[in-house]
């Protein structure tokens, strides 16, 4: 008889009875946003077995599974050998409430496969049917009386998740009586499929767009006119499965529609500051700006080292003899709105799988990630009240920083370079970048390992985790604004370690050669990665009954385009078929033939030997036609953008302080400046024991609390030269977005490629990579002001297009995220127009490595740079004079000057070491601007280093060991003082 | 020529500092094998051609219940008897991190074949830490250590779970340090309370000091490129290196 047993673990009589302080943090949570004051809360682990029959003497095995010897006791629902009520009084409760937090049937939970993978291990076990489910209770007292509703409420602001969890509440009597162990319960998908059905299109426009809104399609009319016209021409009607597989594959997510239109671009009288660009048309600004910017350097530099860019997962650039490198940033904004854990988690493991699908299978080595978030207490001090419907800012922040982090440490990445950017317009879509950087090499089995080589015939096969609901529209949904309506079921929770198998295994087989292609499957599921890889050999029969599921009662379309993550599709030829299949399966990943590639120009796709789907190929990928769109700006629309700006007047005025010294500690302790040292060191920055600049420098007496300026990878023990290694920076700059979007994107390039520059890497082997985050640029009723945001766009990318040409360093990948809006009862937030730029440069040496802080007393300060960036050609002559002289030795270090201006780049060079500064200048020692970089060099090298530069460098002082950062004839400010106020979040955390 | 010591480092189920701990090895003339856990338990023989045994860092299994846990499971129930070959023939163990969590849930550490005594449990900050640390050598039998105890070295630490814990009450627990102390078994010691550690016990040894298990990672501390600031790449020291060489060097002297 099926039988299910509950197990809780608690700390055994030896523990502490305090609360942790995990738990002692959450009681200040909930005191700081909810108001309620607990003044216990203790958490507690439990599992649910199942299995189809009585297990005797189970609760042996539950203890070697799930508790520690030395620490823990195990309760059971089976022996009901504890009283929890008189055990919790010793930890001080009288009045306990419990918050049982389970997940919803269909949730991944990863805890529940690692205990079932341990019951399984038990030779005893292996006869039974078991599952696992966990779950976390949560005892709460407070003096408050509260309603059970009150305790639901709370839980789900900080314990629990609507979307993913379920909480019960059981008062004190209850626990008493162990209601929950009276007949625990797996809770399982109940999920009715249903076959494919036919849509017919020819009904009026009203009901079209009622479909497209039903169905989560997320077309334009004219789309859905075009797509019934092509089937009129077939003499029938689109089935559901055709018209998922067409509405994901022409989905702003995945064909960048607004990137390939066709624009026409207007200025009328511009602001005095803004550039003028004049009026002219955009074939499309991909190919233009972006591609346009890559094929003009690479002819003009007669460039060898872009192997792959563009067309593939990731671009792959050769900046070693050995291997290659490559590298791609993603964005998982609304994922991340909805769970920002979860979201964030799949964001870094969807972004692993692009390196792992790039070329034959590249090996990921390095992750970064970029944040930008809004501060509840930036609303709390406006006194702004925030929509019911938005989550509160801090959580958000809380959920994606656990998930990047669980997503890198878990699977052995370090993440090596980052940055947390706060602004109020991100509390409706908070943007979550995420990039990695792999390594392959450069030939294997005779090979180049950048090309793909799939042929007619050759399997298909799914590999890594099964199919379930999750992640069903989460590319069409991408491509809408957040809204009331938005489905449950794009919200995904990733599994770190069945990816880690999985890219093991991928990595193994490519090496044992025994697949010809492969590709990750993200947004748009196996529609998506089979699609694209049938365009290749021209054709693909999918047979979908044979995918697996994680649990019954999923409809054809629903297998086709889930999301379900930590999936890999490969193409394996036939005769290496039996191979393929016998190493996963010794390595514990699930791999599945689901069809195979054809020539015949169809994606064939059936359910149980019925045909469901029979798409032309040259239809789905080529056929759809550009858009025609407008862009404009002008004086009024400037204006009008920000008056319409959803907190227009209801910001105080910010009080700056007149006093120098005191201006800089308020920088220092600002958003934007202050350390995240807390947050960043719970990421793992250098497993695989390769970063040679990590995120944070100082010396060892103080701490190394500093920020540096590029993380610094070594290729070596990633099989590349011993002497070898490669740059990681980032630039962002949506500040300056409403100033203008083209100062906004030269920002962002500058900074990007000044950070590599600080630590030693060439400018002449640079490479960069753009992702756009941008509010709605479409004009609509609800989108008045589209034609100005496209115009935005439009001169984001006209500037990166006319800096990276004159820098030379093309782009090797990038990606677009165009719908950052919230929008909920009239209230509409959109997000600044964001670009972030990624540099990766070439380290020629590690002799060449610099770091940012002050080394040696009496050491030579100088600043480099001109107080305005308007020379592009001349500012990359600077960068390469900059980086002759650190290969030549003379700079000891070198730190860029961004938020905050010049006053926070010297204060950084010392604070975290014994070192000060005496600085003479009349610059103003707070502007920002692009461009600048202070460097500290030998002073028996003064007139070397002076000869290289000539005018274009200015002396500013020299190094000394007061420990304080003196500006002559106008203040001093002790390290120790700076220090305190750039960690006035950090300090503490770690201690 | 001179026969060349053999040492294998596991792989799979999460581990993922496998080719950092090869490298720390081969780099001083020791020659390494990767070897998924699941080839090696389809042939435990293969285990008694080494000398060196390494179970580098990782999150085994997600460490989704205690960190270690499963994976020793796995490897108790499938290696026990060509584990317990390797360690009675004197050969040596080796467990970073996550790998010293395996061990000591695995009941090889601190003493082999006897009731568990200790444990690795969730640091004090209840989170995940990655920092450099100052760590203290004692005089102990640890032959990992040889070369460096009497020093103060500096390595990185990166886990969420490193507090050692001791079982029983506090007399108890104070009994099973002060004997661990007198036996020599103390490996490493951080200089300052990083995780919560019971007396800063930063890696412990076997009663024969073949077997270490420590938390920080020697291996990601081998070269001065390494370091983390840029006084310390040019002047610093590079200790992990130490662990690998002292081990690899009584190896050839066992050849």
């Amino acid at each position: 008889m099926k039988t299910t047993y509950r197990f809780e673990i608690y700390p055994n009589q030896h523990q502490s009875t305090d609360m942790s302080l995990s738990e002692k943090k959450m009681t200040e949570w909930f005191s700081k946003y909810c108001n309620i004051r607990f003044d216990k809360l203790f958490k507690v682990n439990y599992f649910l077995l199942e299995s189809n029959e009585a297990i005797p003497e189970i609760d042996g095995f539950a203890k070697t599974i799930l508790t520690d010897s030395v620490t823990d006791v195990l309760f059971s629902s089976k022996s009901k050998n504890m009283d929890v009520l008189s055990y919790l009084g010793k930890r001080g409760f009288s009045e306990p409430v419990l918050c049982d937090v389970s997940f919803k049937p269909g949730v991944t939970d990863n805890s529940a496969q690692a205990v079932l993978e341990g019951f399984k291990l038990i030779p005893d076990l292996k006869k039974y049917e078991l599952n696992v489910a966990s779950g976390e209770c949560y005892y709460l007292q407070s003096a408050e009386s509260l309603t059970d509703q009150a305790f639901e409420k709370v839980s789900y602001e900080k314990l629990a998740n609507q979307l993913l969890h379920k909480v019960t509440i059981q008062r004190k009597e209850d626990i008493a009586a162990n209601l929950r162990m009276q007949a625990p319960k797996i809770v399982e998908v109940v999920s009715t499929s249903h076959e494919a059905t036919t849509i017919d299109l020819k009904i009026d426009n009203s009901d079209l767009m009622k479909l497209n809104t039903d169905n989560c399609w997320a077309l334009s009319l004219d789309e859905i006119h075009f797509i019934r016209d092509y089937f009129k021409t077939l003499d029938r009607n689109p089935t559901d499965v055709e018209m998922e597989v067409i509405a994901q594959s022409w989905s702003e997510h995945c064909k960048h529609k607004i990137f390939a239109s066709h624009i026409e671009y207007t200025e009328g009288e511009l602001p005095a500051h803004m550039k003028k660009l004049g009026n002219f048309e955009v074939k499309s600004l991909f190919k233009t700006f972006i591609r346009g910017a890559t094929e003009k350097i690479k002819a003009d530099r007669n460039l060898q080292w872009l192997i792959s860019i563009f067309h593939d997962n990731a671009g792959i650039v050769r900046f070693d003899k050995n291997v290659d490198v490559c590298i791609k940033v993603e964005t998982h904004n609304s994922p991340s709105a909805l769970d920002p854990y979860g979201g964030a988690l799949t964001g870094i493991l969807g972004v692993n799988r692009d390196i792992l699908g790039c070329g034959q299978g590249a090996k990921p080595i390095a992750n970064t990630n970029v944040f930008c978030l809004a501060e509840d207490s930036f609303f709390k001090e406006n006194n702004i009240k925030l929509h019911p419907r938005l989550k509160n800012p801090d959580r958000i922040a809380e959920g994606v920083h656990l998930g990047v982090q669980d997503g890198g440490n878990k699977s052995g990445v370090p993440t090596v370079n980052g940055a947390f950017v706060f602004d109020k317009d991100y509390v409706g879509k908070p943007l979550v970048f995420c990039g990695t950087i792999g390594v392959l090499p450069q030939v294997e089995h005779n090979l180049s390992t950048a090309e793909k080589r799939q042929q007619p015939g050759d399997y298909i096969v799914m590999s890594g985790g099964k199919i379930g609901k999750d992640g069903i529209h989460g590319a069409t949904f991408s491509s809408m604004e957040l809204n009331e309506n938005a489905p449950a079921s794009v919200v995904q929770i990733g599994d770190p370690i069945t990816q880690k198998r999985l890219g093991d295994f991928l990595i193994e087989a490519r090496q044992k050669n025994l697949f010809s292609s492969v590709t990750d499957n993200g947004a748009g599921g196996l529609s998506s990665s089979v699609g694209e890889m049938a365009g290749l050999t021209n054709g693909a029969i999918v047979d979908l009954d044979r995918a697996p599921t994680k649990y019954p009662g999923l409809s054809p379309f629903e297998l086709m385009v889930s999301e379900s993550q930590e999936r890999m599709t490969f193409s394996v030829p036939k005769e290496k078929i039996h191979q393929f299949l016998q190493l996963s399966e010794k390595r514990n990943v699930l791999s599945t033939v689901i069809g195979e590639f054809t020539n015949q120009g169809q994606l064939l796709v059936r359910y149980n030997g019925k045909t469901v789907a029979d798409l032309n190929l040259h239809f789905l990928h080529e056929s759809l036609r550009p858009m025609q769109l407008k862009a404009h700006i002008d004086q009024s629309s400037v204006e009008q953008s920000k008056n319409a700006h959803w907190l227009n007047g209801k910001i105080k005025a910010e009080v700056k302080p007149t006093d120098a010294k005191a201006q800089l500690l308020s920088l220092m302790a600002s958003a934007n400046v202050r350390s995240h040292e807390h947050l960043v060191r719970r990421y793992d920055h250098e497993v695989k024991a390769a970063t040679l600049v990590k995120p944070f420098t100082g010396s060892e007496k103080i701490g190394r609390h500093a920020p540096t300026d590029a993380g610094v990878i070594w290729l070596y023990p990633h099989g590349g030269e011993r002497d070898n290694a490669i740059s990681i920076s980032c630039g962002i700059a949506p500040q300056i977005s409403q100033y203008d979007a083209y100062e906004m994107a030269v920002w962002a390039l500058d900074e990007a490629v000044r950070n590599s520059v600080c630590v030693g890497a060439d400018p002449s082997e640079m490479v960069l990579i753009d992702n756009y985050c941008w509010p709605d640029p479409i004009t609509s009723t609800k989108n008045p002001d589209g034609a100005h945001k496209l115009a935005q766009l439009v001169r984001t990318s006209k500037a990166i297009y006319d800096l990276s040409v004159d820098y030379g360093m093309p782009f090797v990948s990038g990606k677009d995220s165009m719908k950052n809006d919230f929008m909920a009862d009239e209230v509409k937030i959109s997000v600044q127009p964001t670009l972030l730029v990624t540099a990766m440069g070439r380290v020629r040496s590690l002799n060449h490595i610099t770091t940012s802080e002050a080394k040696n007393v009496g050491d030579l300060v100088y600043l480099i740079g001109p107080g305005q960036l308007t020379d592009f050609k001349k500012q990359l002559g600077l960068y390469k004079t900059l980086h002759q002289a650190i290969s030549l030795g003379f700079v000891n270090s070198a730190h860029d000057v961004s938020e905050g201006g010049l006053a926070v780049s010297l204060t950084e060079k010392i604070m975290s070491t014994t070192l000060g500064l005496e600085i003479d200048t009349e610059l103003d020692l707070f502007q920002e601007s692009a461009g600048r970089i202070v460097v500290t060099i030998d002073p028996k090298k003064q007139k070397e280093f002076a000869g290289l530069f000539l005018s274009d460098c200015a002396f500013l002082g020299t190094v000394t060991g007061n420990s304080q950062l003196t500006i002559k004839n106008q203040f001093s400010a002790k390290n120790t003082e700076t220090l305190a106020a750039y960690r006035i979040k950090a300090a503490g955390a770690l201690s | 020529m001179k026969k060349k010591v053999q040492a294998l480092i596991l792989t799979g189920d999460g581990i993922n500092c496998e080719n950092e701990t090869a490298l720390a090895f081969s780099e001083h003339g020791c020659e390494t094998k990767i070897m998924h856990v699941q080839d090696l338990i389809d042939q435990p023989g293969l285990l008694s051609k080494y000398q060196i045994l390494a179970l580098p860092g990782g999150f085994s299994f997600g460490d989704e219940i205690g960190s270690g846990q499963i994976l020793a499971l796995k490897l108790k129930y499938s290696l026990g008897v060509a584990l317990t070959e390797f360690i009675n023939n004197k050969k040596l163990i080796i467990g970073i991190c996550n790998g010293f969590q395996v061990l000591v849930r695995l009941g090889l550490l601190p003493k082999p074949f006897t009731e568990r005594q200790m444990t690795l449990t969730h640091n004090r900050q209840g989170y995940f830490i990655n920092k450099w640390v100052n760590l203290t050598v004692p005089q102990s039998k640890c032959i990992w250590t040889k070369s460096l105890q009497g020093k103060e070295i500096a390595l990185p630490i990166r886990h969420g779970e490193g507090k050692i814990t001791f079982a029983g009450d506090q007399a108890m627990q104070h009994n099973t340090f002060q004997s661990l102390m007198i036996q020599g078994q103390i490996a490493l010691s951080y200089t300052e309370d990083v995780n919560g550690s019971y007396q800063q016990i930063a890696g412990v040894t076997d009663p024969t000091g073949c077997i270490l298990g420590l938390m920080p990672h020697p291996e990601a501390a081998t070269s001065n490129w390494l370091l983390p600031d840029g006084t310390a790449k040019k002047s610093g020291q590079a200790f992990g290196q130490h662990f690998f060489i002292n081990a690899i060097k009584h190896c050839e002297e066992m050849l």
